[in-house]
């Protein structure tokens, strides 16, 4: 399923961290008057938006309450099941994982892929019990180029809605292909 | 700044959270492991990791962000944490002790929100965790 354009035609921000490596895109926008390679142009063109998986998730309070407590939470609305605010911490929603990472048809791109960061947009809570539907997209491809190469940088998107429809949360995964050299 | 922070008139802007050392032992990685996921040898097998090229196991990232979201929850325990960013810029190594250090970098009394920068360094200083974060706070 394609978004709709409005998704793609928000005002341009600049990310301050995406500033200051000096690389051309961030949030799925150009910076204006940049400029990016040919084939990362036709990968934005071809694949962003583009909804390549749906899953659903039936939410456990005991998994996220151990979550919790492992990485520090010491809030009982995160760790006690009896609390009446009882809901997973924000960053829980990293942990889904959904059924595919890429589209069909994604070119295999020659290199090694590393895990490069984790992002929420949190909207509500999520309590024990729910059932959650998260649907993924590639949200943006851009790269860094250094001495060494180019590192080609994905972010696959999921969106998470509940049973009602609401949106609850986005989880974004950034995965890093620094190319091999060409022989 | 008081060390517990309840409302959006509660925070400064540059202010530093307290510092937070997150549990990295293999006890506790093997326990998120077997809860949550993420149990593979790299993560709970020091050995392993060590052939698979690692210096020791590690810590998986989705765990630190989740120490990231738990030290602003304990500076602040009303905050809503609306949107964290988080950076995987080198291995968080398990049985290594770590800091998890934040500032405040801006501050929005009207709309009750603040931007935190969050760091996860290890004993030498090196940075291995980078977070951005926006919270929510009461403004009353």
């Amino acid at each position: 399923m394609l978004r709709s354009s409005e998704d793609f035609a928000r005002p341009l921000v600049l990310n301050k961290r995406a500033f200051k490596a000096n690389i051309a895109v961030c949030d799925g926008n150009l910076q204006p008057g940049s400029s990016l390679d040919d084939d990362i142009l036709a990968l934005r063109e071809e694949y962003l938006g583009r909804e390549f998986d749906e899953i659903t998730f039936a939410i456990d309070g005991r998994r996220f309450s151990e979550y919790a407590r492992a990485c520090g939470e010491q809030d009982p609305r995160f760790t006690d099941a009896a609390h009446p605010d009882f809901q997973a911490p924000p960053t829980y929603v990293s942990t889904l994982i959904g059924g595919r990472s890429r589209p069909d048809g994604f070119p295999q791109l020659s290199g090694v892929g590393m895990d490069a960061g984790k992002g929420v947009q949190w909207m509500a809570p999520i309590r024990d019990g729910a059932t959650l539907t998260g649907k993924s997209h590639l949200h943006d491809i851009y790269v860094k180029t250094g001495r060494s190469g180019r590192m080609i940088f994905l972010v696959a998107r999921m969106e998470l809605y509940d049973e009602h429809g609401t949106h609850v949360a986005n989880a974004d995964t950034r995965t890093v292909i620094r190319e091999r050299p060409s022989e | 700044m008081s060390d517990l922070v309840k409302t959006i008139a509660d925070v400064e802007f540059g202010a530093e959270l307290p510092a937070f050392q997150p549990d990295t032992s293999l006890d506790n990685v093997k326990r998120f492991g077997k809860h949550v996921g993420w149990d593979s040898p790299r993560f709970t097998d020091h050995e392993a990791a060590r052939k698979e090229g690692f210096p020791a196991a590690l810590v998986p990232g989705v765990m630190s962000q989740g120490f990231l979201g738990a030290m602003i929850h304990r500076w602040a325990p009303a905050a809503e944490i609306v949107e964290i960013d988080t950076v995987f810029r080198a291995p968080v190594l398990v049985d290594q002790p770590h800091s998890v250090v934040g500032v405040v970098t801006d501050v929005d009394e009207d709309t009750g929100t603040a931007e935190i920068d969050i760091t996860i360094t290890n004993a030498a200083q090196e940075t291995r965790v980078f977070g951005t974060a926006k919270v929510r706070l009461p403004t009353g």
